[in-house]
């Protein structure tokens, strides 16, 4: 863990400094009587890059905490389940709301939670019908339409 | 308009057919949400932002999501005594004596005391709520750019330094949030930032799709993750009615937890969590028999129980009459005020009495609703357990999507949600509390214009924070609170 906080802290202070490089160059500070759109973004990429440095340094001077028998963790299924959710917002378009949501829930059903095909069906179909009716048919949110449906 | 006309009037709007039936649904929701563990309230409100579209009336999209903010502080505490599992953060330290008392058998008095504290600390607090907000509205109509510079900052630090997490993360979070918040047109030069040629980013992000994608979704990829899975209860429930002893124990814990828990909602940052902790801290420390905490001292559920339900209700005062969200989900139900068109501060009071007044008068009816539904039917809210999360992630995933997708109609909010979800995935994986984020993003352009307009008005002269009475005296309390938190964290290395 500790190798990720220091990679996130790295890339906190490279972040800063772009900040104060962007608000300096390209928005400008203005003068303290007429401040101008890039005061505050300065300042805050200060503060970012300070903080990104405090919590290297703070970093170094900690041990690795001992978490004992921590419980499994699979890192896989929020990384499909991410990738999962941006294909379904391209197909919303692309294909519409029934098709791309039906497709999402069989596929969710079988890679993240790898259910059996019956249930996987079943789930499937219930959840785009019950979403469809409540979004569509009561809510009235206007939705992408069908591709199959000419 | 007085307070006792101002609460007729309210209650005329509360117990209109429409209003009654979202406080309703409201309170429904938030027990709901209260007792599945995994999805607070600040999510849910999240999820719920874009149905204030649909719903149309202020008052009644408020009057529901204030349900849901009160209404998860009750539901928390059944899993939290039955299963010894949060439903949701501010009723953790309520799992340590609730389940002792549920595996003695006790569920019930447990469950029992918690609902009946709830009530009357929630019920106490909406009536502190009432007569304090009005005043302090009036008070803050004399706030200028530099009172509102000085109020802003130190409720963001509060925010941070109460949080209990790492300060360092915290203030970090605290950036990011402001920095989110600057993307687009700035506000007094028109200068276009940070939107990298991107037209659509011109408008800046939407609330909505920051709060969905982080806390929504961000919750939802972070369970994903776990593999463990919830026990179906086994616990015998018992009578649910306390005795007259119980009763007796617990009758000065409800009280100081009520007055913990509404003094501390009222403090920016402060909110239901830090208020059950310390209601905790003070039954234990100032109890008779303190070797009975930790073994089922009933003390112990009825005091933080109380102390999260005044908190919850009492956090509204800082939103309706300075327009500073304290909390994650004060900051949702900000964002909706906003959707609605209506500016929180000051003048909400004056200008929009309806919102004001129905709000509070549907948290007393939303107060018995609760009471209510949370002690005849605490069987079917653990039924609710038996629902496997393969079912409803994918659902919430689906209502968000359309959810975001229904703001503008455009499929780029989603692209912009799962980068936020994203983004809080990886907050949690590294250990960032989130709820700082909302709240820099929804304060951030107050923070930037009280912050030019106090320079342009004083012509470059910083004093102004400090000459004037009531910005001097924010600004001394953030000096304070720097320097104290700097002395302790000293003192603690020293040592």
């Amino acid at each position: 863990m500790k190798k990720y906080e220091r990679i996130t802290a790295m890339v906190l202070v490279a972040g800063g400094v772009w900040v104060i490089y962007y608000a300096w160059h390209t928005l400008k500070l203005g003068s303290i009587h007429v401040p101008d759109a890039g005061l505050l973004p300065f300042l805050c990429g200060v503060g970012l890059a300070l903080l990104g440095i405090i919590w290297l340094l703070a970093l170094q001077l900690t041990k690795e905490e001992d978490k004992g028998a921590a419980e499994k963790r699979l890192w896989y299924r929020p990384v499909i389940s991410l990738a999962l959710m941006l294909i379904y917002g391209w197909a919303m378009e692309a294909v519409g709301y029934i098709t791309s949501t039906l497709i999402f829930m069989v596929a969710w059903q079988q890679i993240i939670e790898r259910e059996k095909w019956f249930k996987t069906m079943v789930i499937s179909l219930l959840g785009t019908f019950a979403m469809y009716a409540l979004f569509v048919y009561l809510l009235k949110v206007p939705v992408p339409p069908e591709f199959f449906a000419g | 308009m007085d307070i006792f006309t101002g609460l007729i009037n309210g209650f005329s709007i509360a117990l209109a057919g429409t209003n009654i039936l979202f406080c309703f649904l409201g309170a429904i929701i938030g027990t709901a949400v209260g007792v599945l563990p995994g999805l607070g309230p600040a999510a849910t409100i999240a999820l719920l932002l874009p149905m204030t579209y649909v719903i149309g009336s202020p008052v009644t999209a408020i009057i529901m999501m204030a349900g849901i903010y009160y209404g998860a502080m009750y539901g928390g505490s059944t899993t939290s005594i039955l299963l010894n599992l949060p439903g949701e953060a501010a009723s953790v330290v309520t799992c340590i004596d609730g389940y002792q008392m549920a595996k003695k058998g006790r569920a019930g008095a447990a469950l029992g005391i918690a609902a009946i504290g709830s009530f009357i600390a929630g019920t106490v607090a909406v009536v502190g709520l009432t007569f304090f907000a009005p005043p302090l509205a009036e008070f803050a109509l004399d706030f200028g750019p530099p009172e509102y510079f000085a109020l802003t900052t130190l409720g963001l630090l509060l925010a941070v330094t109460l949080s209990g997490g790492s300060i360092i993360k915290g203030l970090i979070i605290l950036i990011v949030g402001l920095l989110l918040a600057m993307v687009g047109l700035d506000p007094i030069s028109g200068k276009i930032r940070f939107t990298f040629g991107s037209i659509v980013l011109q408008g800046g992000f939407d609330f909505v799709t920051l709060a969905m994608g982080v806390f929504g979704l961000g919750e939802i990829l972070y369970n994903l993750e776990s593999t463990m899975k919830t026990e179906i209860v086994t616990t015998k429930i018992g009578k649910i009615f306390p005795t007259l002893k119980d009763w007796a124990d617990s009758k000065w814990a409800i009280f100081r937890g009520s007055t913990i828990g509404f003094f501390i909602g009222i403090i920016p940052g402060g909110g239901a969590v830090i208020s059950s902790l310390a209601s905790y801290a003070v039954e234990k420390r100032y109890s008779k028999h303190p070797e009975e905490f930790g073994e089922g001292a009933i003390e112990g559920v009825a005091g933080p129980e109380s102390a999260n339900n005044a908190a919850s209700s009492s956090s509204f005062i800082p939103l309706l009459t300075l327009g500073i969200p304290g909390n994650a989900a004060i900051a949702m139900i900000f964002a909706a005020l906003m959707i609605q068109g209506i500016t929180p501060g000051p003048f909400l009071v004056a200008e929009h009495p309806d919102v004001f007044w129905g709000v509070v008068a549907s948290m007393y009816v939303g107060n018995v609703m609760l009471l209510v539904l949370n002690l005849p039917m605490v069987g079917l809210w653990v039924q609710m357990l038996r629902v496997p999360y393969g079912i409803l992630a994918p659902i919430i995933v689906l209502f968000t999507t359309i959810g975001v997708y229904s703001v503008q109609n455009q499929v780029f909010d989603i692209y912009s949600m799962l980068f936020f979800a994203a983004l809080g995935y990886g907050m949690r994986k590294l250990n960032f509390d989130p709820a700082p984020l909302p709240l820099a993003f929804v304060l951030g352009p107050m923070v930037e214009q009280s912050l030019r307009q106090s320079l342009l008005i004083s012509g470059g002269d910083l004093t102004i924070f400090v000459t004037r009475p009531i910005s001097g005296t924010l600004v001394a309390v953030f000096v304070l609170l720097i320097v104290g938190q700097t002395l302790f964290f000293l003192k603690r290395k020293w040592r």
